[in-house]
């Protein structure tokens, strides 16, 4: 078997504060292979984005990466000199950040902005990386973009900073591509773009992509793989067809039918019970387990691991295999 | 240009309310009249001396002959002086500007790169050092500092003169005297505003392209971290260029300070109403300048108006 491209193993992100500590991220595991799109779900405050921004080494201060690995092609990114993970960033890995609107310099001009990334990792002159830059507006789809290179960010709409964004990400060919919500600030139309040039990237230059995401009719769509996050964990991880078509763990089924289906019906809109607990609130057993249908007193109390249960299909439950129990539950309770 | 146009235009109105509080504020005082004169003047004497002076005129009459003066740049006579009041007021400029702009670079030198380091270096012992150091520097009174600095430098080791004004020499005490403690405040705001921007969302993408930190705090944070701290500098060079009156004092600098407490206390009516014209215009000039490093420095300022 040939070598992940990105392989994190049990990777734990803690803050450390007066008020004590929190671990948002405790115990992610997953793998990205060359050319492979893994989409990351969950609900909002899972620890999706710190565990992207862990892969650059960019967790904010106070947090810190204090247990796991993240190994770029075999390479363990938290054991590198801070100049050599500099090397790769913006270079081999690069990412789109879900703040479109704040995550521009407000003083610098756009061209300014993307020639600063090509220049320090291509040896382009300046003349060459501004037609560069000019050449990847292009590709995302950015109208005249001899003249966006001397704008400033406050000039350009939402959807056309995220567009830059992900134009910058893009420049340098990276291996691997983090894309935090890249097309939440965008419209339908536009979303199709990009999603294709992501794809189109994919396929050319064999990029791996981390895709995280809310919108599952995206994860449908280019997803080959898909990573269910919960509260720092994940829950259940399989080939995107199996997460639709057979999803085993309650959370992901209750993901999937809180989303609106083309032909389904009004009814099936019903979203999971309760709310996301903080990362300092967390419950004993499974994590999930105040919020799930089909908890019994194990689940109050133990905490199941992450298995495979069926062929490259994991899940951390300890129930259903398969989902009859689930199915068999809801029958008895509706009735 | 049409900007600056248009500031000049709302400058005007500013200046206007400014003669007019001068003016009536002056006059509101006291008599005049009693300063000028003896105590065994006559009341005759004093009588003459108000027609003279358009003291008996309704006070609107006497506002706009005072202004038709004032365009043309007349403030009246110093009684004290027996010149011009505006002639004694623009001598001492000079001497108030090259002791404000010396403060200034003064702190700026050790502000900017005291600020950013104690940003970068948060809750580390140089930090604390550095912010101690300027808790230290604020808290330091003006005079205290000046005597300390001429009984060190001047007098122990006769390395500056004690006091007066003429060469570059004579620059150096008082400059570090009102330096220190505008180096201090411009140091905790740097570190603030730099701390500000540096937990931002572009400086994580900075950083996520790759940047050395270096650029990353000198380029993408420097230039953002300034723009708050600019007008508050421009305002305190402005207060500087008014009058420093202790330390002028301490060092004997003959500067706008030492001028208009003089002029204040003698009821030197003509030349308090100077010096505050000038004070007013300089004030306001700095403000411009702020602005336009303002717009300088932050491109989204020009599209918003
Ligand atoms: N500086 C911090 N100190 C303490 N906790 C933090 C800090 N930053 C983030 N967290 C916690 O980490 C958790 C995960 O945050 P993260 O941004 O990774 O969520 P997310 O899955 O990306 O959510 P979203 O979908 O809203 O973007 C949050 O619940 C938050 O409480
Ligand atoms: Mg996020």
């Amino acid at each position: 078997m040939t070598e992940p491209l990105l392989d994190i193993k049990n990777l734990r992100i803690r803050f450390r504060s007066d008020e004590g500590t929190v671990k948002p991220v405790n115990g992610v595991s997953f793998q990205v292979n060359e050319g492979e799109t893994v989409a990351v779900v969950g609900e909002s405050g899972c620890g999706k984005s710190l565990t992207s921004l862990s892969i650059l080494g960019l967790v904010p201060s106070p947090g810190e990466v204090f247990e796991g690995e993240i190994r770029l092609q075999g390479k363990d990114l938290t054991k590198l000199k801070k100049n050599q993970m500099r090397k790769l960033r913006g270079n081999e890995i690069s990412m789109i950040f879900q703040e479109p609107m704040t995550s521009l310099n407000p003083v610098f001009t756009i061209g300014n902005q993307m020639t600063e990334v090509i220049k320090l990792h291509q040896q382009l002159d300046k003349k060459e990386s501004i037609n560069k830059v000019v050449e990847m507006l292009d590709l995302v789809g950015i109208p005249e973009p001899e003249r966006v290179v001397r704008q400033f960010p406050h000039q350009l709409s939402g959807g056309m900073r995220q567009r830059v964004m992900i134009a910058m990400a893009l420049s340098c060919n990276p291996k691997l591509l983090i894309a935090d919500e890249p097309t939440t600030a965008l419209d339908v139309t536009i979303q199709a773009q990009i999603l294709n040039l992501m794809k189109k990237l994919k396929d050319e230059l064999n990029t791996g992509v981390i895709l995280i995401t809310h919108d599952l009719g995206v994860v449908a769509e280019v997803a080959d793989r898909v990573v269910v996050m919960y509260g720092g964990e994940v829950v259940e991880e399989a080939h995107v067809n199996e997460i639709f078509d057979n999803p085993v763990h309650p959370y992901t089924r209750g993901l999937l039918s809180s989303v609106p289906k083309m032909t389904g019906s009004v009814e099936e809109l019903g979203a999971i019970q309760g709310s996301v607990p903080t990362p300092s609130q967390m419950p004993k057993g499974c994590k999930f387990h105040p919020r799930c249908p089909i908890a019994t007193d194990l689940c109050k109390d133990e905490h199941p691991n992450l298995e495979e249960t069926l062929p490259n299909h994991f899940k951390r439950c300890f129930h259903m295999e398969g989902g009859s129990i689930y199915e068999q539950h809801k029958r008895e309770t509706t009735t | 240009m049409r900007y600056f146009l248009s500031s000049i235009l709302k400058v005007i109105p500013v200046l206007l309310m400014i003669s007019f509080i001068v003016f009536f504020l002056v006059r509101l005082t006291g008599d005049p009249v009693s300063l000028m004169l003896p105590e065994t003047a006559t009341d005759q004497q004093r009588e003459d001396l108000r027609q003279s002076l358009g003291l008996n005129d309704p006070i609107y009459i006497q506002y706009f002959t005072y202004m038709a003066d004032v365009i043309q740049g007349d403030f009246g006579e110093s009684f004290r002086y027996n010149q011009p009041a505006i002639d004694i007021v623009l001598e001492r400029l000079p001497a108030s500007f090259t002791l404000a702009i010396s403060s200034m670079i003064i702190a700026t030198i050790i502000a900017v790169p005291a600020g950013i380091y104690s940003a970068i270096k948060r809750n580390t012992f140089a930090d604390l050092i550095i912010t101690g150091s300027s808790v230290l520097g604020k808290a330091m009174p003006n005079f205290w500092l000046g005597i300390m600095l001429i009984l060190i430098l001047a007098v122990q080791f006769s390395i500056f003169p004690v006091s007066g004004s003429g060469t570059i020499a004579h620059l150096v005490l008082p400059s570090i005297t009102l330096g220190t403690a505008i180096a201090a405040e411009m140091t905790r705001l740097i570190r603030s505003s730099m701390l500000e921007v540096l937990g931002s969302e572009y400086i994580r993408t900075a950083r996520s392209k790759g940047l050395r930190e270096t650029i990353v705090v000198n380029k993408h944070a420097l230039r953002n971290a300034l723009i708050p701290v600019v007008t508050i500098m421009a305002l305190q060079t402005a207060t500087l260029i008014g009058g420093t009156l202790i330390t002028e004092t301490v060092f004997s600098w003959p500067g706008m300070g030492q001028l208009l407490v003089q002029a204040v206390n003698a009821r030197d009516m003509a030349v308090v109403q100077a010096a505050t014209f000038i004070i007013a215009i300089l004030v306001i000039l700095s403000n411009l300048t702020a602005d336009l490093t303002y717009r300088f420095l932050d491109p989204r300022i020009k599209y918003e108006d």
